[in-house]
Formats: structure tokens, C-alpha cells, sequence
């Protein structure tokens, strides 16, 4: 019971990423794979300014603030890359937005080990150090300031469909870009809308993860980023639930796999699963669409 | 016919295409405020381009675009919708997953009084019954009929001064078309609305003030008032061979 | 015909110097046993590189575990090599191995599309790292390979390289020239229209995947023998950054360009290490740190700017010196003298039919109560027709009646129920490939050719079902595979000389205008070797007189190569002149039939198109 909770918690955090795949790719059509690098860029950078202060304030920024760090560069990377690289790969072929994500992860990772070395960086969590006991599992505080993020995510984008305006542009755009455009949605601000969620929750997730698992290592949110994928197409790409719940399921057979075999095992799990329902049911359990 | 006003919608000289090939060769017509105008043309004639150019989503080579007293030649989508020009794409544009009641709402999506979209939503259910039973199934689950009903419905959502019909008997039954044609005209007389409709059903004649003949991407024959009867004949000649 | 001579190409004079320097290697100043140790390890990389390209480039699936497939080869060729197996056993053995988990790790191809094949293969790459590489048995981390006395020098192994490299740009040139390449390029672009050329997706994929995981097996070979006496001590060279690396060689130097992503190859992995710092004005540049960034970012800009690559800038600035001084052929149509050509075209029947000969029966089609259903909609209801030996049949109605579904019933691409018979035998039990072996081409509303690739490979693409060799044969280019090519090379020129085509053969096919790209499709369902050929809209975007020539050209096909015709077509003053019989459909519904004169005198007709008013007024006007 315990390793399920702790494995929620995983799953939990691997869904902020998720969202934003799924929301990017039901607005843009691209899937992005570099929802792991953007917020460890952040994150980062957000440690280093903790750590060493901020060059040329001599300042060291409070702990918690790395995770505001982590969520306000997130954002800009995502916001330059929107408009400078996938804007103008929107009417291309999908593969070659998927390209584009991918060179990005890696300018990114590699940056990151450039600019901050190769050894795994310290990252003392941004939420203090208590912890809770639920279920007879100890969870940590960013693991369950992650169950709590990704509930409020979760019920927040529920509200936003439903009842804002923006909510139903970005649903008119997810079904028909053209059409939306022609009714007067402002498709574009759409764009930029998935791409800042994005680079947000990724933000987010990158200051949660990265002190639950021990530290941040360039491509090891890329890592963690292919969990949270992985989780999206168990769910189906198209369903912004199907990749919560997905990237739940994830979390847990992660956290069972690992404790009753090995820790090695774990990818080899999710592989599994992931060929598994690709083979059996492409489209997702939640999806409706079969997958692009 | 009836009393026509100062133009809407004024195109001229207007080129556009797709890449390198070029489709539309210095087309000029104009639509007057209260009349509906057919532009009419057999398949690959260039009618969904013109209707795209005119809305931005193609780019013009040459020409221009007057809606009113301004120039918006090449203006986005986005930006004519707020100017008053609503669009019913070809196909009906359903955006398929969302309910009717989404999809009229997304036609008042410039409209920013919401008294004003809740009067429209008032409008469209007692102009369209069926939409009101049907406001939250899906719009890909209706019939052919019933999208055209919903298409129409959305565009007069934002209450617009000009209406772009582009070619609403697609895959449409004849009875259908009729029906079809009927709510446009019928839009025309009791809400004042302009109307440009783009057609190859001869059928959209019969609600037309004047009429506009494109062929091969240019215009070349025009009609006014009872001369637009006599035009149908011209266009049954052309589209089925001599001898009919 | 063409010339048999090769010519001496820009590109030929380029390829050589290529060579020439690769084969010198070895006694260029300055280098010696490091630095050839190096351009081994550059070659297994653009080996890798290559094998990537065959599943990206050539086949639209992008695959992010062509590292850890690298460490696949490499860990069975030292567990293979290190038991005592002779090295060509272990050097076959580390690619068979390799193809063998790439084939599995494709199987997804064959239901989804190449979005998630790269979050599979991600997943591969993080399995393969996280458990496969820590297992000692799996690394053979207590064998140890000997190097054989082949390839003891450096010189020695250097030349080894160089042979694999070409081989493999060898396997590559003979797939883009043989059914193989072709149906690989008609799965990646045209993937649904694919089955009527006779290309079957699900098993031209896997082939693709394990084509590329034996070539990137000997890559991983090469390395374990790179490293050989002893055995693999790091994985650095296996981790997902090497397989991001892979794809940054493959799109900068251009998917589909051999030379393209050696020389990306050699620039993103070999400078840096053979040049591990460099000084410009006084800066000190650590090489080996920046370029993998460089690589990033270059990667990232070609996608956006320039997708076809290194190889692409370099093929087209090739293209234009070749074409210096010589004017651009005209992209219309030739005026073509028909009796003469159709004579020559008259072979084109002479096929093999995996079809016995029924009882002569009337009607080459006979369609009865047929019915097509999409989720709820009905797009064709009861359609009873036939369509007699020698006919011109004309399909009209308005737009939505469902012509083209009818085409697309006919030849298997719709979900249908009801009878469809060709020569008697049932139609609606074979799978597409299968019918057109039995007879039937057809043309699609929207162009079914691959716009990448030049005229004559799309005639050859839609012959595909001809092409009476195993795919595998055609790497090995046996006998029976170039007799074969041969013959569908010649059927393609004489097809395309049929329409006056020819001089368009070497031209990419997009580059074409819309209406001449409209006869490339019908010359290629001709050089298929149809009995029954159902045109879709074949007059769609050419002018007034060249529709008037292409009418012309069904007559001759009909007089000349005793084809049968069904054309669906809007323009009704064409149908009235060529065809011997109509249908016209309205709502999926059979409404008239009967000669083109009768059927667009029928007032339903009339109606249909026209609308009822117009019926009445003209009605009248006779």
C-alpha cells in the first residue's frame, strides 16, 4: 500500500508534465519532447542564483524561490520557442515539430551541462523538508506538494473548459485551427497559451522531481519527461484525463516494479507498457481520436 | 428588388493563389448593403478561393478589399470577424467534438456584451428548433441538414452586417438546398443581413439580387434584377452541353 | 531512348574526389594511428547515422534508440565473438541480433504513426541503458573479444571501416532503385493510397525497421572490434545524448543523403575529437564541449529553415551547375502523335493475372446493391451497376453524391457491403493489391504519387505489383531483379510517352503543375497494366484544350490499348462526347442511367445539378 502511494506521488508530478504535452499537442499538433529540459533550465538556474547568488547582486535567493525561478524561466524558454521555432512549423508535418522539440531538449541539455557541469547538482526542496505519513507511506514535501499541485491542475482545467471563454477558443482550436480562426479565435494567443502552461508545469515539475529523486542532472528530467510521455499515450495523447490518469498508472507501476524486482527494472516496465498498448489499443484508454 | 444601399464589400482587380499557382485573375465585383449577391461557377472556378482571399486566410498577390469605408485587403481572419463579416466555410466547418450550444457560442466569440450573446442564443433557438433540442450532442453526430442549419445558426451569431455562404448545397439533398437557400433569404429579408453566397447550384439564383458568373478564376458574365432569371438558362447551357 | 553512358555529372566528379581522399587517408600527412583510430569510430557513427536514416529519411519514423541498438550490436558481438565464434559469425551475428530487437521495437508501426514510435523508442533507449547495460551476462562483461589478425593495424581496421561503409551505401543505393525504396517512400508519404500500387504498409515498416537495425548491428560490430583485444568498458557511446546526436547527423545533413550525413558525420563527431581545442585570435575553444551544443542548435535551425540538410543545399546547387545553359523543359504536356504511340503502348496489357479466366461474361464490373456506411453516414445506398468490356462509362453527380466512394468500394479503400464482381470473380473479398493484380487501377481525387520523388519513380512506384522479385533479392541485385527492373523501366517510358510525358521523366514530380501531376497519375495507373481503369476528376485543373486532349487520350486507350474506362468527371460536355454510357448519382443514390443525351435530359438529373427551379424554366424553354 505504501510503494502505491509513494508511486501516486511519482505519477502525480510525471502529470503536470503530461498536461503539458497533451495541451501542446491538441493545440499545436506538435508533440514535445522537451517538457523535462525547460524546467530543469529553470530550475537550474534557480539553484545556482540560491547557491551562488545572483551575478551582480551578490544575493542568494531564498530556497523557495528557486521554484518561482523554475516556473518563470520555464516560461520564457517556452514563450521564445513557441514563437521563433513551432510557429512557423505549424503547417508542416508533425514529425517535423517533434524534430524541433527534440534539438531543443538537447541545446538545452547539453547547455545545462555546460553552464552547470556534469555532476548531479544538489537540490534542496523548495517547499521545506517536513514530511507526512498517509497510508503507512512517508511522503516527502515535494511529493505531496505535487499530489496537490496536480489535484488543483486538474480541477482548474475542468473550471476552464467549461466555463471560461479562453477555455472554449482553446477547445475550438484543439478540434479545427481553421475553423476557429475564421470564427474569430484568436488561434495564435491559443499557441501561446499551451506553450506557457507548458513551460510552467514543466517548471514546476522539474523543482518537484528533481529533490524527491535525489538531485537535477541534465537528461535526467528528459528522464523524467519520458514518464510523463509515456503516461500521455497510455492515456491517449488527445485527453488531457487520459494523460493524468495515465501518468498516475505510470508512477504506480514504477514504484511496484521497483520495489518487488529491481530498480533497474522500471524502464523496462514502462517500455513494456507502453509497446503494450500501442499494440493493443493505440489510441489510449482515454483517447478518442486513433493516434496521429 | 429591394432597396440597395452603399457597398459593403467592394473587390477589385483581386489576384491570389496557392504558391505558385495562380487561380484568381483580376476579379471585381461588390455586394450593397441589404442584397444578396451569388457568385456563381462550376467546380475548380475559383469561388472557395475568392471567398478565402477576401478573408484573409490566402495571401493577395494584387488588388484590393474594401469592406465599407476600409481597406481590408489581406487583414486576418480574426480581425474581419470583429468588423462584422461572418463566414459559413465550405463543408459547414463543424467543429465536430464540441456540442451546438459550444458552437454557437463560439460564432458570438467577438461579441463581448453578454446580454447581447445570450439575445443571440434567444435568436438562434427560435429561428432553429431542432438546434435548441439537440444544444448539447455533439455537431458531428448531426445530419448533413442539421449542420447546415448549425453553420448558418453560428454565423448569425455575432449578428453580422455581411454573410460569406460558401457553397451550402455541398452534399446536400435538393430538398435540403431548398430549405437551405430559404433560411438564407429568409435572413436577408427579416434581419436586414447582406449576403454573398458562393455557389454551383443555379438554384441560389432564385434568392439573388444580382449575380456574378466566375469561370477559370475570372468573371465573365453579370446580372441584375430580372436579368438574373434569364442567366440561369445561360448557366444550364453551360454546365450540361448545347442542346438543353 | 536515353543514353546507356554514365554521365559525368557534377555529382560523379564530386563522388569521386570523395573517395579518392577516404582511400588516401591513411598517407596524408599528419595522420596517424590516433587520428585513424578516431576516423573509425566517425565511420561506426555514420554507419549508425545512416541506418537512422533509413527509418527517418526513407520512411517517416523517427527512432530515438539508435544508440542503445549501437550497444546491442557491440555487447552480442563480444558475447558471440568472445565464446570462441569466428568474427564474420560474431560480426553478422551482433547485426542479426540487432535487427532482430529492432523489428520488435517497430511492431507499433503497424498500427499507429510516427509520432509514437518515438516515445516507444525513447522508452527502448531508457530500458536498454537502465537494465540491459548494468546486466553483466547481457555485456559480456567477462568475454573478451580478440581482434582478428585481419584488422590487427590501424590501417588495416581503417580499411575494414571504409569497406563496411561501403557496403552499406551500397545496401542503400540498391534499396532507393529497387520496389523496395520505392514502396518505403510510398509508405512515408502516401501511406492509405499505398495498397493499390501493390505496396502492402505493415510489412514494408518492418522491413524498413530491420533493414536499419542490421545496418546499425555492424556499426556496434565495428566498435567492439574498434575496441577488441578486450571488451567494452564504457557505455558512454550508447546513452540517449548519442542517440539525440544521431538525429541531429541525420536532419543536418539532409534525410536521404548518403554523402549528406557522412560528411555531418564527420563534422559533428570527428572534428571535435580531432581537434580537441582550437585557437582563433587568442579565444581558446574547447571543441569537444561546444560542438555537441553546435550540433543542437544547428539541428533545430535546419528543421526550421532548411529540412532538406547539407545534402539538400549541396544536391541543388549540383543540379543547377548540370543545368546550366540548358533550358528548364517545358512542364506541359507534349503533343504526341496517338496512333503511333499507342501502337508501342499496346504491350503494356502483356501481364501475368493472378486471375483464372471465367466464363466471358458481359460486363468487366458488376456492382449490385452496393452500400458504403462512415460511422453514421451513408455515402453510397444500393448502387446496381455494370460496366460492359470496351465501354467509356461516365460517373456524374453533383459534389458529396459519392462518386469517388464508388471508386473507392471498387478498389478497396471503403467499408462496403453488397456485390462487386470483376470478370465474375468477387471483388469485395481481396484486399486492394489483390484487385489490382486482377486488373483494376484507379486515380484519386487528391493525387495519390509521391510529390519527393521524380516522375519516372512514380510510374515505376505504381507497378509495383509487377515487380516479380522478393524485396531482400533486390539488395542482393540477383539476376531476377534487374531483368525485372529492366522491363518496368521500359513500360514506365513507354507509358509516359503515351501521354507525352517523356521529357518530363527526371523531374521531381512537385515541382509539376497541378493538371500535369494529374497525367503522371494516370500514366501510372496505365503502365500498371489495367484491363479497367476508373479516373477520378482526371480533367481537374487543365485548361480548356488540354482537357479536349485528354478526352482524345481516352478514346486512344480505349481504340489503341483495349482499356475500359469509368471517369468520374464535372466537366458534363466531355462526358456527352466520350462516353458510350452514364450513371449519375445524387446522396450516394443511383438516380438516372442511360446514353450521356438521355441521362442529362432526365429532369431529376437536371435537377440535382441545377435545382428545381431552374429545372422548370428550362424544362419549358425547349
Amino acid at each position: 500500500m505504501d510503494t502505491l502511494i509513494v508511486g501516486i506521488s511519482s505519477g502525480a508530478a510525471y502529470a503536470l508534465m503530461a498536461v503539458g504535452v497533451v495541451l501542446i499537442f491538441k493545440c499545436t499538433r506538435a508533440l514535445s519532447i522537451a517538457q523535462g529540459e525547460i524546467g530543469a533550465f529553470g530550475f537550474f538556474v534557480g539553484l545556482r542564483w540560491a547557491a551562488r547568488g545572483i551575478p551582480g547582486l551578490r544575493w542568494h535567493i531564498p530556497v523557495f524561490a528557486t521554484l518561482l525561478v523554475a516556473v518563470v524561466i520555464g516560461v520564457a524558454i517556452a514563450l521564445l520557442l513557441e514563437r521563433l521555432v513551432m510557429r512557423p512549423l505549424v503547417r508542416r508535418p508533425p514529425l517535423d515539430g517533434l524534430i524541433a522539440t527534440l534539438g531543443i531538449a538537447l541545446f538545452l541539455a547539453l547547455a545545462e551541462l555546460r553552464l552547470f557541469g556534469t555532476a548531479t547538482q544538489l537540490a534542496p526542496s523548495p517547499v521545506g523538508s517536513w514530511k507526512i505519513v498517509l497510508f503507512g507511506a512517508t511522503l516527502g514535501a515535494p511529493r505531496v506538494i505535487a499530489l496537490l499541485i496536480a489535484a488543483a491542475v486538474a480541477g482548474g482545467l475542468y473550471a476552464f473548459f467549461k466555463r471560461s471563454k479562453f477555455g472554449l477558443a482553446v477547445l475550438a482550436t484543439a478540434s479545427d485551427p481553421t475553423v476557429a480562426r475564421v470564427l474569430g479565435v484568436p488561434v495564435n494567443q491559443v499557441y501561446r497559451f499551451a506553450w506557457v502552461v507548458g513551460g510552467a508545469l514543466s517548471g514546476v515539475a522539474a523543482a518537484l522531481l528533481a529533490p524527491a529523486f535525489g538531485g537535477l542532472t541534465p537528461f535526467g528530467q528528459t528522464t523524467f519527461a519520458l514518464r510523463a510521455l509515456s503516461g500521455a499515450v497510455i492515456g491517449g495523447l488527445d485527453s488531457v484525463w487520459g494523460a493524468i490518469a495515465g501518468s498516475l498508472f505510470v508512477g504506480v507501476l514504477e514504484a511496484e516494479v521497483g520495489a518487488q524486482i529491481s530498480v533497474n527494472a522500471k524502464s523496462v516496465a514502462v517500455f513494456a507498457a507502453v509497446l503494450l498498448t500501442l499494440l493493443v489499443r493505440p489510441r489510449g484508454l482515454f483517447g478518442e481520436v486513433a493516434a496521429a | 428588388m429591394s432597396d440597395t444601399g452603399a457597398p459593403i464589400l467592394e473587390v477589385t482587380d483581386l489576384c491570389s493563389g496557392y504558391g505558385a499557382l495562380q487561380v484568381l485573375f483580376n476579379v471585381t465585383f461588390d455586394v450593397r448593403a441589404g442584397e444578396v449577391v451569388a457568385l456563381m461557377g462550376s467546380n475548380g472556378a475559383g469561388k472557395t478561393t475568392t471567398l478565402r482571399t477576401i478573408t484573409g486566410q490566402l495571401k493577395v498577390t494584387h488588388g484590393r478589399v474594401r469592406l465599407a469605408d476600409e481597406d481590408v485587403t489581406g487583414m486576418a481572419p480574426e480581425s474581419l470577424v470583429r468588423r462584422g463579416v461572418a463566414l459559413v466555410p465550405e463543408g459547414r466547418g463543424m467543429l465536430r467534438d464540441l456540442s451546438v450550444a459550444q458552437n454557437l457560442e463560439l460564432g458570438a466569440y467577438t461579441v463581448g456584451d453578454r446580454a447581447k450573446v445570450a439575445a443571440a442564443f434567444d435568436r438562434a433557438y427560435s429561428t432553429f428548433p431542432i438546434l435548441a433540442e439537440r444544444r448539447e450532442q455533439k455537431a458531428g453526430t448531426l445530419s448533413g441538414g442539421q449542420q447546415q442549419m448549425l453553420a448558418i445558426g453560428r454565423a448569425l451569431m455575432s449578428d453580422p452586417r455581411l454573410l460569406l455562404v460558401d457553397e451550402a448545397s455541398l452534399g446536400l439533398s435538393p430538398v435540403m438546398t431548398e430549405t437551405a437557400f430559404d433560411l438564407i433569404g429568409q435572413a436577408n429579408k427579416e434581419a436586414g443581413v447582406t449576403v454573398l453566397i458562393v455557389e454551383q447550384n443555379v438554384l441560389a439564383l432564385d434568392l439573388a439580387h444580382r449575380a456574378y458568373v466566375l469561370e477559370r478564376g475570372q468573371v465573365v458574365d453579370v446580372a441584375e434584377g430580372a436579368a438574373v432569371r434569364t442567366m440561369q438558362g445561360r448557366l444550364r447551357q453551360a454546365y450540361l452541353g448545347s442542346g438543353h | 531512348m536515353k543514353s546507356r553512358l554514365p554521365e559525368f555529372t557534377p555529382q560523379a566528379y564530386a563522388s569521386a574526389a570523395g573517395v579518392l581522399v577516404v582511400l588516401l587517408a591513411p598517407v596524408l600527412p599528419g595522420v596517424h594511428g590516433v587520428q585513424l583510430s578516431i576516423f573509425v569510430g566517425v565511420i561506426a557513427t555514420a554507419i549508425a547515422a545512416l541506418s537512422l536514416d533509413v527509418l527517418v529519411g526513407r520512411t517517416g519514423q523517427l527512432s530515438l534508440a539508435h544508440a542503445a541498438f549501437l550497444g546491442i550490436g557491440a555487447f552480442a558481438t563480444v558475447n558471440i565473438g568472445g565464446r570462441g565464434a569466428p568474427w564474420p559469425i560474431a560480426l553478422l551475428g551482433g547485426a542479426a541480433v540487432t535487427a532482430a530487437v529492432a523489428t520488435i521495437a517497430g511492431l507499433p508501426s503497424l498500427r499507429i504513426r510516427g509520432l509514437q514510435i518515438a516515445i516507444v523508442t525513447l522508452a527502448l533507449q531508457d530500458a536498454t541503458e537502465k537494465f540491459v547495460f548494468k546486466n553483466q551476462t547481457l555485456t559480456a562483461a567477462t568475454q573478451s573479444l580478440d581482434r582478428p589478425s585481419l584488422i590487427r593495424t590501424d590501417a588495416s581496421l581503417y580499411f575494414f571501416a571504409v569497406v563496411l561503409l561501403g557496403i552499406v551505401l551500397l545496401v542503400r543505393r540498391r534499396v532507393a532503385v529497387t520496389r523496395a525504396g520505392r514502396a518505403l517512400l510510398a509508405v512515408r508519404d502516401v501511406e492509405a493510397r499505398a495498397p493499390s500500387f501493390g505496396v502492402e504498409p505493415g510489412p514494408t515498416k518492418l522491413l524498413a525497421y530491420t533493414l536499419s537495425g542490421a545496418m546499425v548491428g555492424l556499426a556496434g560490430a565495428l566498435l567492439a572490434f574498434k575496441n577488441a583485444p578486450g571488451t567494452l568498458t564504457s557505455t558512454d557511446p550508447f546513452v540517449l545524448l548519442q542517440s539525440l546526436l544521431l538525429v541531429a547527423i541525420v536532419i543536418v545533413g539532409g534525410a536521404g543523403s548518403g554523402p549528406g550525413i557522412v560528411a555531418a558525420a564527420f563534422f559533428i563527431a570527428g572534428v571535435p575529437q580531432l581537434f580537441t581545442s582550437v585557437s582563433f585570435f587568442g579565444l581558446h575553444v574547447k571543441l569537444g564541449v561546444y560542438a555537441p551544443l553546435v550540433s543542437a542548435g544547428l539541428l533545430v535551425v535546419s528543421i526550421v529553415l532548411q529540412p532538406a540538410g547539407i545534402g539538400g543545399v549541396v544536391r541543388e546547387q549540383l543540379e543547377r551547375l548540370r543545368r546550366r545553359g540548358t533550358e528548364p523543359p517545358s512542364p506541359r504536356p507534349q503533343l504526341v502523335d496517338l496512333g503511333e504511340a499507342s501502337h508501342a503502348a499496346a504491350d503494356l496489357r502483356q501481364v501475368p493475372r493472378g486471375l483464372a479466366l471465367r466464363m466471358p461474361v458481359r460486363a468487366l464490373l458488376e456492382a449490385e446493391h452496393v452500400t458504403v456506411q462512415y460511422g453514421g453516414v451513408t455515402a453510397l445506398s444500393d448502387v446496381t451497376l455494370e460496366v460492359r468490356r470496351g465501354e467509356i462509362v461516365g460517373l456524374i453527380g453533383a459534389n458529396g453524391a459519392g462518386k469517388s466512394t464508388f471508386f473507392n468500394a471498387a478498389s478497396g479503400f471503403a467499408p462496403t457491403t453488397g456485390s462487386i464482381r470483376y470478370r465474375g470473380v468477387e471483388l469485395l473479398a481481396n484486399a486492394p493489391s489483390k484487385r489490382t493484380s486482377y486488373g483494376l487501377a484507379r486515380t484519386f481525387q487528391d493525387m495519390g504519387l509521391v510529390r519527393a520523388e521524380t516522375v519516372k519513380e512514380n510510374v515505376l512506384l505504381a507497378q509495383t505489383w509487377l515487380a516479380r522479385y522478393p524485396a531482400a533479392a533486390g539488395l542482393l541485385a540477383l539476376g531476377a531483379t534487374i531483368g525485372s527492373e529492366r522491363e518496368l523501366r521500359r513500360r514506365a517510358d513507354v507509358a509516359l510517352e503515351l501521354f507525352g510525358l517523356d521529357h518530363l521523366s527526371g523531374e521531381r514530380l512537385g515541382d509539376l503543375p497541378y493538371g500535369t501531376m494529374r497525367i503522371v497519375e494516370i500514366a501510372s495507373a496505365v503502365a500498371a497494366g489495367p484491363d479497367l481503369l476508373l479516373l477520378d476528376e482526371a480533367t481537374a485543373g487543365l485548361g480548356p484544350e488540354e482537357a479536349h486532349a485528354l478526352g482524345d487520350r481516352f478514346l486512344a486507350l480505349r481504340a489503341e490499348l483495349g482499356l475500359t474506362l469509368v471517369v468520374i468527371e464535372h466537366h458534363v460536355p466531355l462526358i456527352a462526347r466520350v462516353c458510350d454510357y452514364c450513371y449519375c448519382l445524387e446522396s450516394g443514390a443511383l438516380i438516372a442511367e442511360g446514353t450521356p443525351a438521355f441521362v442529362t435530359a432526365q429532369p431529376r438529373v437536371v435537377e440535382s445539378f441545377l435545382g428545381r427551379a431552374a429545372a422548370a424554366s428550362g424544362g419549358a424553354k425547349k
